[in-house]
């Protein structure tokens, strides 16, 4: 997929008036999305994002204004032409079902004139690049699951290695388990052929998960605020999309971070056999949060947190007082390793690599002053570092 | 049969189809007899030429029926508002008795095959229109969505994923009008126009046989074309088969 191509979308004034009403379903929409990037339109039923979704490969009619796809307008194109240019996967799905999966993943190649055995090689690469077994390829849609056709549309939006992405609540018709297993794959996948991606749900939590940029519209394809997922739980733009983000916006934050985004305590470290003095005057030392010391072997692997009655001792003890509990690793996701703290009813836990070696400590207190700061409103919100499968 | 009383009106008209007919010597004595098998095997050659006349009128009926009727639902499938009086005009066509839509032509376009032919190809248009229409009408929105999504031109969508997702529809129609027609252009006889009619009407009511080895031969062929057009429908449906595997 080195091949892969993208262009920015750019809306311009956009507007779609429907004819028998009065309010325009999209009223003069402005908005640009990045080539590369995934931006979620998301909002109530209603709110136009559908509308808005399909106005960029003219499935839906513009009646003012402009959306630019690179330097080029949509209006100016041949509607047909222009769509082969542009991935399309709606919830439904839509596979044909008279045509082999090969034959679906191949319906625009086809179309774009590419000869059979150009047709079957990108058809066997797309299948084995949605983790699809090749097999498949002879198979009818009806014989496969929902999710394996979920995963053949998204194949055959990508056939032609389009310059943008439509998606129209990929993932609403399947069951949570595999929407979420399919999400992280998109992502995966996303993270490989960076296609300019707009994704329309009604899910906030789906775009939050899914997007570098969303834009949170209401009646009319309004956009409320248009901004990464840390902004927009960090910073509401005003009631609307306060409501509409949720209570637990703070948490829903957690849900975009890992271990590793956040700055973590030094912990102070002991030995075994280290003499207890030393220690202590770690302890003492400004720089130092964690009121226990950790215990950790020669390769700097944790061990257990020494107590206060293990430093009473002249040197450190082979086994320390107080279990481990949980240990975290810099690839968790600060929400679960917020959930684990909580669980086993503590404060601290050490963090590992992934050699197991201690590189730090995360406790509440990082995690709540994390969520007050203002700092955390710039926080770079990056598709490499969102939760991945 | 009840319709003695008017095969002697038709006579009037039509003129030949009471020509005395000869049972010949073999079944004399047991003329009811329900079939004589002697007579059969001695005058089996009578019914080539009726076979060949009424497939002459079946195949020319149907071939026109589904092309009319084909037509009228692309037609009315872009122009959707064609469709109820479309219905409603070939329901027409197909409540007129067969015995009074013959007579009734027989002053426009005479007796003889082309009555025959015109009149069976109009009874076939209700089935074949309204399957055909049905069959396009039920393919899947999400299907066509992605196919235009896609860039499929209206005629593409039209060629390549309405019509084949709507040949298991189309076929059921095709199916029952083949058969239909076969049967009732047993009645072309009345206009002079031939066919296995020939055999059931010119024959002496008390001997059978020469009806029964018609009736079969109608029924036969019915048959014949229902396995062409089910075979036909295999070999282009054979995604109806894919179960799961």
């Amino acid at each position: 997929m080195s091949e892969s191509q993208a262009s920015s979308v750019r809306y311009d004034g956009a507007t779609k008036r429907y004819r028998g009403s009065s309010e325009p379903a999209v009223d003069h929409l402005s908005l640009e999305v990045p080539a590369g990037e995934i931006c979620v339109l998301v909002g109530p039923s209603g709110c136009g994002k559908t509308t808005a979704m399909r106005m960029v490969n003219r499935t839906v009619d513009i009646d003012e204004g402009d959306i630019l796809i690179g330097e080029s307008s949509v209006r100016e194109r041949d509607a047909a032409q222009l769509r082969r240019e542009i991935g399309y996967v709606i919830q439904q799905i839509g596979l044909f079902p008279h045509r082999t999966i090969t034959q679906n993943i191949g319906a625009v190649p086809q179309l774009l004139g590419w000869d059979k055995d150009r047709i079957r090689a990108r058809s066997a690469e797309l299948l084995e690049l949605i983790g699809l077994d090749p097999e498949l390829g002879d198979r009818y849609p009806a014989q496969l699951s929902g999710g394996q056709q979920q995963r053949v549309g998204v194949a055959r939006a990508l056939a032609a290695d389009p310059l943008v992405m439509l998606m129209d609540e990929p993932f609403g018709a399947i069951d949570p388990i595999n929407r979420e297993r399919l999400q992280n794959e998109f992502l995966r996948l996303q993270a490989e052929i960076r296609k300019t991606v707009l994704f329309v749900t009604h899910d906030i939590d789906e775009a939050i998960k899914m997007g570098d940029r969303i834009a949170v519209m209401r009646e009319g394809g309004r956009v409320q605020q248009y901004a990464t997922p840390a902004e927009l739980l960090m910073a509401p733009a005003n009631e609307f999309v306060e409501d509409f983000v949720g209570a637990d916006r703070a948490l829903k934050r957690l849900a975009l971070m890992r271990v590793a985004d956040i700055n973590l305590w030094e912990a102070p470290l002991a030995h075994v056999g280290q003499a207890t003095a030393e220690v202590r005057a770690k302890l003492d030392s400004p720089a130092v949060e964690v009121p226990f010391p950790l215990l950790v072997d020669s390769e700097r692997r944790p061990l257990g947190w020494l107590s206060e009655r293990d430093l009473a001792a002249e040197n450190v003890p082979g086994r320390p007082d107080s279990p481990l509990g949980p240990v975290l690793e810099l690839d968790d996701v600060m929400r679960d390793a917020l959930a684990d703290l909580l669980q086993h009813e503590t404060q601290y836990a050490p963090v590992v690599d992934h050699e197991r070696r201690i590189v730090g400590v995360l406790s509440v207190e990082i995690i709540s002053e994390f969520l007050a700061s203002p700092e955390a409103k710039t926080d770079e919100h990056s598709a490499a570092e969102r939760p991945h499968g | 049969m009840a319709s003695v009383a008017l095969l002697a009106a038709a006579g009037e008209v039509g003129g030949d189809f009471f020509k005395e007919r000869d049972v010949g010597s073999l079944c004399q004595a047991q003329t009811q007899h329900v079939f004589c098998f002697d007579w059969a095997k001695e005058n089996i050659d009578r019914f080539g030429q009726p076979t060949v006349q009424h497939l002459q009128i079946v195949i020319p009926a149907i071939l026109i029926g589904f092309v009319v009727a084909f037509a009228l639902a692309l037609i009315s499938h872009r122009i959707r508002w064609l469709q109820p009086p479309l219905l409603a005009a070939t329901g027409i066509l197909y409540t007129i008795p067969s015995i009074a839509f013959f007579f009734l032509l027989l002053p426009v376009t005479g007796l003889g095959r082309d009555t025959a032919i015109i009149v069976l190809a109009a009874y076939t248009l209700q089935i074949i229109y309204r399957n055909t229409v049905l069959g396009l009408n039920n393919v899947p929105d999400s299907v066509k969505d992605a196919a235009r999504g896609m860039g499929l031109t209206q005629r593409q969508i039209l060629w390549k994923v309405e019509l084949p997702l709507a040949i298991p529809e189309i076929i059921a129609g095709l199916r029952v009008a083949v058969v239909s027609t076969i049967a009732i252009a047993t009645l072309a006889v009345l206009i002079s126009a031939g066919g296995l009619g020939t055999q059931m009407y010119n024959a002496n009511l008390t001997f059978p046989t020469s009806i029964i080895i018609a009736g079969a031969i109608v029924m036969l062929m019915a048959l014949a074309f229902d396995a062409i057009l089910l075979l036909v429908q295999r070999l282009t449906t054979p995604w109806r088969r894919a179960t799961r595997a």
